[in-house]
């Protein structure tokens, strides 16, 4: 049975989770749960563990402990169903690989293809089943960028491969979006567009889940903060979440871990967004 | 079950004369200079085998490239040495010693790599030279030095339909494999974090292209040998991805400079009276270089043209 979160159901269930990178602990006691059809940030300093969460939520990483649920039922059953759509950081991504913006944003189909028949998965998929070719034709469309969809991805600017890569998360169209700080590194324009496009997919009831560092664009959109850093450091609505004081709280909050970890984190920092 | 190999071996005997009498075809339409050198059975035979060679390590290092699985396939080249050794002991086939072996190889770095503080270049080096220095140990034991010397460094000219069948096998296999699974294989060479996230099996995808990897080594074992077979595991692909800026086409241009180093080096071997494995890659490193300079977006002189006309 899957649970509430007040009165909206929950999407994804996070329970006693603790992760490690080379006996490093990254996160430990993990308690969380994300809204369904909410558009959740999640907020930290650099190497607070953030892309980590993510990196066990889409499977990447074994977790050491803890469980994670989705709608009630285990992650993995919705991950091979197709219902959870994520969206990289520029880095993860090699952009010198021979693959068109098409193509790429393709890929997000992959999963649902495994559900056609063998016959007609070994012909390009735009013949088969137009739902491919028109969903992938739908998320360039969202992200405006159906007239570069037969250019390399290695000739995009940093905002384009930004937008190429949100494309491929809404071409999956599925119903929980993980997005690693899609707003990282984009001109105004492209945040702007990136944030319009999120407040769709919220509208069209899915459920969306960002990392960010930027303040005003959460203040502004986002209906549920979670901070973290390491440890869940709060979790609640913007404005209460978001406040100065609160930030400036989260920033020093490394100061509470063991001397062991101060040296990794001196290196990393986080400033408190500035209006 | 005898009955059932004898039959399939007479389909691939039969199979083998077919493909040999299309290749002649195309071969025969060359000045008689050329095609001369192609009437004799073992230099048809010689000829099919390094078509098929060319043309699954042309496949295969459009991975091999693209993942930068370069020494990844070098170490599994090497590691296979023990397995052939065992096999032959044993008398097995080939393929099945190798593959335990390049596959006990490509996990034990893998294990190296996350459970120590040693790095992967460490690990892979240690591990390889490990099986590979094995290899020559049991070789030394049960066979003459030429047949050491025909396992590294190939042996083209006399491959033996047994052999050639083998390489046919493995050549369908992997063509097979890559078509029925080329978008998993993509989305994982691509993205492997995505393909968890859709569901993927990656560490079956992982296997399964390492395995690919170690039975396209097999294959090209009698040909370009196993040292060699680096080569022509990294240059074909190297070459077209200068070339283009599309998988399709990648793996394209990579079959065809597969495929043509591996019949142009074979003929320039018997002409010049040289070792064919070290002509072919020779060959095939040509076709990088000549890539290098004069691809027209990624080539040298492009590039230099286009910087003195905009300065």
């Amino acid at each position: 049975m899957a649970t509430t979160f007040g009165d909206t159901l929950v999407a994804i269930d996070v329970k006693n989770l603790y992760a490690a990178y080379q006996r490093q602990p990254v996160l430990e006691n993990i308690n969380l749960q994300f809204p369904a059809g909410k558009w959740t940030a999640i907020v930290g300093p650099n190497g607070a563990g953030k892309s980590t969460l993510f990196h066990v939520l889409t499977g990447s990483m074994k977790a050491l402990r803890g469980s994670v649920q989705a709608f009630g039922e285990p992650i993995t059953t919705h991950r091979k169903a197709g219902h959870i759509a994520y969206m990289a950081q520029r880095e993860a991504i090699e952009w010198d690989f021979p693959v068109s913006v098409w193509e790429t944003v393709m890929g997000g189909r992959y999963g649902h293809m495994r559900n056609d028949p063998l016959w007609r998965r070994l012909l390009p998929a735009r013949w088969y089943h137009p739902r491919h070719g028109e969903a992938v034709h739908r998320a360039l469309e969202a992200v405006d960028m159906l007239a570069l969809a037969k250019r390399p991805i290695g000739a995009l600017s940093g905002g384009q491969k930004k937008r190429v890569l949100l494309a491929r998360t809404l071409a999956q169209q599925a119903n929980i979006l993980l997005l690693d700080e899609p707003l990282a590194g984009v001109d105004p324009p492209s945040e702007r567009l990136i944030l319009d496009v999120l407040a769709r997919e919220r509208e069209a009831g899915r459920t969306v889940i960002m990392v960010t560092h930027d303040m005003p664009g959460a203040r502004r959109h986002v209906d549920h903060v979670v901070l973290i850093n390491r440890f869940i450091r709060g979790v609640g609505a913007p404005d209460e979440m978001l406040s100065d004081a609160k930030l400036a709280e989260l920033a020093v909050s490394s100061t509470e871990q063991s001397v062991y970890d101060m040296a990794a984190d001196k290196a990393s920092s986080f400033t408190v967004a500035q209006g | 079950m005898a009955e059932l190999m004898a039959t399939l071996g007479l389909f691939g005997d039969a199979l083998v004369s077919g493909l040999i009498a299309a290749i002649m075809v195309i071969v025969n339409l060359f000045p008689a200079s050329i095609s001369d050198a192609f009437q004799y059975a073992f230099m048809q035979r010689a000829l099919l085998t390094s078509v098929l060679v060319g043309a699954i390590c042309g496949i295969l290092s459009c991975y091999v490239v693209l993942k930068r699985w370069s020494l990844l396939g070098d170490a599994i080249s090497h590691a296979v040495l023990p397995g052939v050794a065992i096999a032959y002991l044993l008398g097995w086939p080939f393929f099945i010693g190798a593959f335990i072996t390049g596959a006990l190889t490509s996990v034990g770095i893998g294990a190296i790599e996350r459970h120590t503080r040693i790095k992967s270049d460490a690990a892979m080096g240690l591990m390889f030279t490990g099986a590979f220095a094995l290899g020559i140990v049991i070789i030394s034991k049960i066979a003459s030095s030429t047949h050491l010397m025909h396992i590294l460094f190939g042996n083209v000219l006399g491959v033996q339909q047994s052999a050639l069948l083998l390489t046919l096998v493995a050549s369908v296999i992997a063509l097979l494999v890559v078509w029925l699974a080329y978008r998993p294989l993509l989305l994982y060479a691509f993205d492997p974090q995505q393909a968890q996230a859709l569901g993927f099996n990656t560490s079956v995808i992982h296997y399964g292209l390492i395995l690919l990897l170690t039975l396209t080594i097999v294959a090209s074992l009698e040909t370009v040998g196993i040292i060699l077979v680096v080569a022509m595991l990294i240059t074909p692909g190297a070459t077209a991805h200068l070339l283009t800026d599309r998988f399709k086409t990648m793996m394209l241009i990579s079959v065809g400079v597969g495929v043509s180093s591996a019949v142009i080096g074979l003929w320039l071997s018997v002409v010049l009276d040289v070792a064919s494995g070290g002509t072919i890659v020779l060959v095939a490193t040509s076709c990088f270089f000549i890539a290098l300079l004069f691809s027209p977006k990624h080539g040298v002189v492009m590039r230099q043209w286009r910087r003195w006309r905009m300065g």
